[in-house]
């Protein structure tokens, strides 16, 4: 796109995105507390995770009586993606090796997706990804807290529907994804895998299943 | 949750997802044909979350209110509703429903 922008034209174009993350935020922190996690937990998870969709899947798998183990699991895998982001954004970083895997934490779905825009999707934008990636940073670890505030204030989770708010964020995680035919393909493999497995394996091995299914129907 | 298994599971978290992140900038030289298929990994898991979430403690698939939820999250998601909207239309919907039928 245009030459170099501005810290202040990057943070404008990026304001909409952080009003999204920051209501993201919030809702993963009273879903998280309502899970029974610790708030200070909710919280430090944001502060040292920053990665939304695999923060909620890690819940999601807690607050459905899931192990931490598989929790872990789902959540770092859903992350695996972040090393095909991360060899892209690499280069577009400023410094040695040490530096650039230290700036390229910042980078989330939505900060790839901004830098990409201003550059290429080879080549993001390294100026874009550390304004945008600190901006969201800042408003996810907010935004978190401010829901593991409010979160034991809102009362009984069942009664509130808040079990099945996980599986209908992953349906709204999910569907933006599903653009490509590879995709689809992937995510009904997934279904199939985990629905298969399910009655006869502990948990966490239909997330396994899904995963290697996912991976196998990729190309 | 008690504290430190809440810790392990920021830590163990935290320390995959930091990993992961640098993978790129530690080992630029992967090859391609393993970094397009992660690819693969996100929808694929998703999906499966959604389906692990309605089964029962049997491993079968329970015909609950989460199905109406997920339902009524999906068509939003699908008509480009943001996030918010489809996780509390989902959680309006089971408590609904619950209220109604004395679920």
């Amino acid at each position: 796109m245009v030459g170099q922008r501005s810290v202040r034209e990057i943070l404008l174009a990026a304001a909409p995105i952080a009003i999204a993350v920051f209501v993201f935020g919030v809702s993963f922190g009273v879903l998280a507390v309502a899970a029974h996690l610790p708030a200070w937990s909710v919280v430090l998870m944001s502060v040292l995770v920053f990665a939304g969709s695999a923060q909620f899947a890690a819940i999601g798998v807690i607050a459905a009586g899931g192990s931490v183990l598989t929790a872990i699991f789902a959540g770092g895998l859903l992350n695996l993606r972040f090393v095909a982001t991360g060899i892209a954004v690499t280069q577009s970083l400023p410094g040695g090796r040490l530096l650039r895997s230290l700036l390229a934490q910042l980078s989330i779905d939505e900060s790839y997706a901004l830098s990409a825009r201003a550059g290429s999707p080879g080549r993001p934008d390294g100026k874009t990804l550390l304004v945008t990636g600190a901006l969201l940073y800042v408003v996810w670890v907010i935004g978190t807290s401010l829901g593991a505030l409010l979160g034991p204030v809102l009362g009984d989770p069942k009664r509130l529907g808040l079990d099945a708010a996980f599986p209908a964020g992953f349906v709204a995680l999910l569907w933006p994804m599903l653009s490509g035919r590879h995709a689809v393909r992937c995510a009904v493999g997934g279904v199939a895998a985990s629905l298969l497995l399910a009655p006869f394996t502990p948990p966490g091995i239909p997330l396994a299943g899904a995963a290697v299914v996912g991976l196998w129907l990729a190309r | 949750m008690a504290g430190p298994l809440a810790l392990a599971l920021v830590l163990g978290l935290a320390s995959l997802s930091f990993l992961m992140r640098a993978t790129g900038s530690l080992l630029p030289n992967l090859p391609s044909a393993i970094t397009e298929r992660t690819s693969g990994l996100a929808p694929a898991l998703l999906a499966a979350l959604v389906a692990i979430q309605l089964t029962g403690s049997n491993g079968l698939l329970h015909l609950d209110v989460k199905v109406p939820a997920v339902i009524v999250a999906a068509v939003l998601a699908a008509l480009r509703a943001p996030f918010i909207v489809c996780v509390i239309a989902g959680a309006i919907v089971a408590a609904g429903l619950r209220a109604v039928f004395h679920l």
